[in-house]
């Protein structure tokens, strides 16, 4: 068994793990020596400000960005120092729903759904394929979309699209990137019921990344909260609604810092504009 | 203090050699990646439909105006030599000017200017609102190669097509010229093609449309790295597309240059067997 002695993860049987990741964009540390192992089948969801790096940690995880330090497990491989070819095989047990979609904006529906398909499987039978379409934007509540283009859909439909498009190759882990963001809440609540319909139905490991704690709260097995480029919280929903950490207790209950406060009541909004005159 | 200000030159100087050399590497691996991929592409059938459809945006719908761009360069030429040449009394020579100029020079020079602009602008916005929508991420996710889903279709679209655009721009270069010089004119229309024929020899065609190839690359390739690498927001995909077609039309020049001179070598070693050229 490979045991970190540090960070007690266990990179060899963990699905997904991550040790002593840092990443750094030129002077600006974005990720500061994060270690984490992901269970399989459970959902985890990522809390953190805006700017905290939530999506830059998700993105490693992938391999869409290599760390400055510190490296990537999956099944036990490392997988964040493989060339980009040998990453391509390991990318498609992953789904990736992207904050904004990022749908194909030249490809139909239909067509945003069976990309991942054609790109690596030899296609004989396209009735079949019409049928696995189907059951995918069924899943998702879209179904009779196929002809549509991604700019005829709104906010939310687009999303539900991204989600059937991330599930088509049935992927053993799906990584959600602000999912709700943007969302009225009702949609909110149908992504999060999609999310949790897929964990449970197809046994999916969900990796969740959002500041929307409404959203958190239901769908979460575990709750993780970056501070600072760092872990600062690590548990089940119940326990980080009791945690004492001040940061944490701001965060989950919208509150703003008495620091942040007193800047704003101290600021003369107008009068700066007036002295201009 | 001037210590610390010449430390702090010499520094940002260094800085900015060494982002130069970054951008270089950087340019140099995408096209090396590009040039390998698209040879692969090549022999690929399941790439062919992609190709097909790039060659129909780059290729086909540039006809008219390469067009309309080589028939007014025969035209001018014809308006602005008449003179000089009638004052000496060769204006049935005006054929030969016009149209060695037209086939080695200009036809291909501006048609491929012609096409950085259209084209290579076109291409630089496709790909840098991909990129900054997230959808190029989207393709790498999926476990698909961004290089070869959508950069080699598009140069291997623009090189194949560049040379026929350079015959549709040489051939109504020639139209045009011969329009304003006898018909408008008045030379012979005998002397005029005899004099062409006789000055005009295949290699001179050839060289033109051989140009084709290197333009067409360049063109695809400045571009595709220019939307690639753009950065975010409305700002960095106009800053992108005026680089791309800055930089393509730069490399144009280079590399016609270059070619220029190789290609005077080729034929001066050549010389014995010219007649069979």
């Amino acid at each position: 068994m490979q045991k970190d002695k540090d960070t007690n993860i266990d990179t060899s049987n963990s699905l997904l793990a991550i040790k002593g990741l840092s990443k750094s964009f030129g002077d600006n540390l974005v990720l500061d020596n994060i270690s984490l192992a992901f269970e399989k089948g459970k959902t985890t969801v990522i809390i953190g400000q805006s700017g905290c790096g939530k999506t830059v940690l998700i993105k490693h995880l992938i391999g869409l960005l290599r760390p400055s330090d510190g490296s990537v497990y999956f099944k036990g491989e490392r997988i964040d120092d493989l060339s980009e070819h040998k990453l391509q095989k390991i990318r498609t047990n992953f789904g990736f729903l992207f904050q904004g979609g990022a749908l194909f904006d030249s490809l139909s529906v239909y067509e945003n759904i069976i990309f991942p398909i054609q790109q690596h499987h030899k296609i004989k039978n396209y009735e079949k394929l019409e049928e696995i379409v189907k059951t995918k934007l069924t899943m998702v509540g879209m179904d009779g979309y196929q002809g549509y283009n991604p700019a005829e859909l709104s906010g939310g439909q687009k999303k539900r699209v991204a989600l059937a498009r991330a599930i088509a190759l049935s992927p053993e882990i799906i990584l959600y990137d602000e999912p709700t963001t943007g969302l009225d809440p009702i949609r909110s609540d149908v992504i999060n019921e999609l999310i949790l319909k897929l964990q449970k139905t197809l046994n999916i490991t969900s990796i969740v990344v959002t500041h929307d704690m409404k959203s958190a709260y239901k769908i979460a097995d575990r709750i993780i909260m970056l501070h600072n480029g760092r872990v600062v919280v690590d548990g089940r929903p119940e326990e980080i609604k009791n945690h004492s950490y001040p940061v944490v207790q701001q965060f989950i209950n919208g509150q703003i810092s008495e620091k942040d406060l007193k800047t704003i009541q101290l600021s003369s909004i107008g009068e700066e504009v007036a002295k201009l005159q | 203090m001037s210590d610390n200000r010449k430390r702090s030159m010499l520094e940002q100087f260094g800085g900015s050699v060494i982002t130069g050399i970054n951008h270089c590497g950087e340019f140099s691996r995408f096209h090396a990646n590009a040039i390998i991929t698209s040879l692969q592409a090549f022999f690929i059938p399941k790439t062919y439909p992609l190709i097909w459809t790039q060659m129909l945006a780059i290729g086909v719908r540039s006809v008219p105006v390469v067009c309309i761009t080589g028939c007014f360069v025969g035209m001018v030429l014809a308006v602005q030599a008449y003179d000089q040449l009638a004052g000496l009394g060769l204006e049935e020579h005006l054929g030969v000017l016009i149209n060695i100029s037209v086939v080695k020079e200009l036809g291909p020079v501006l048609t491929a200017v012609m096409l950085a602009g259209r084209v290579g602008g076109a291409l630089t916005a496709e790909l840098g609102t991909m990129n900054v929508t997230e959808q190029i991420s989207a393709v790498r996710s999926m476990g698909t190669d961004p290089i070869r889903y959508l950069v080699s279709p598009r140069i291997l679209a623009c090189l194949l097509l560049t040379p026929f655009l350079i015959i549709y721009a040489d051939f109504m270069g020639i139209i045009g010229g011969y329009v304003i010089s006898v018909l408008h004119f008045g030379i012979n229309n005998k002397a005029y093609w005899d004099f062409s024929a006789s000055g005009i020899e295949m290699w001179d065609i050839s060289i033109g449309i051989i140009k084709g190839f290197f333009f067409g690359a360049a063109i695809a390739g400045v571009s595709c790295y220019k939307g690639f690498n753009c950065k975010e927001g409305a700002a960095g995909v106009g800053q992108a597309c005026t680089e791309a077609f800055v930089g393509s039309f730069i490399f144009i020049l280079v590399i016609d240059f270059a070619l220029a001179v190789v290609f005077k070598g080729i034929y001066a070693s050549l010389w014995p067997i010219r007649s069979l050229l």
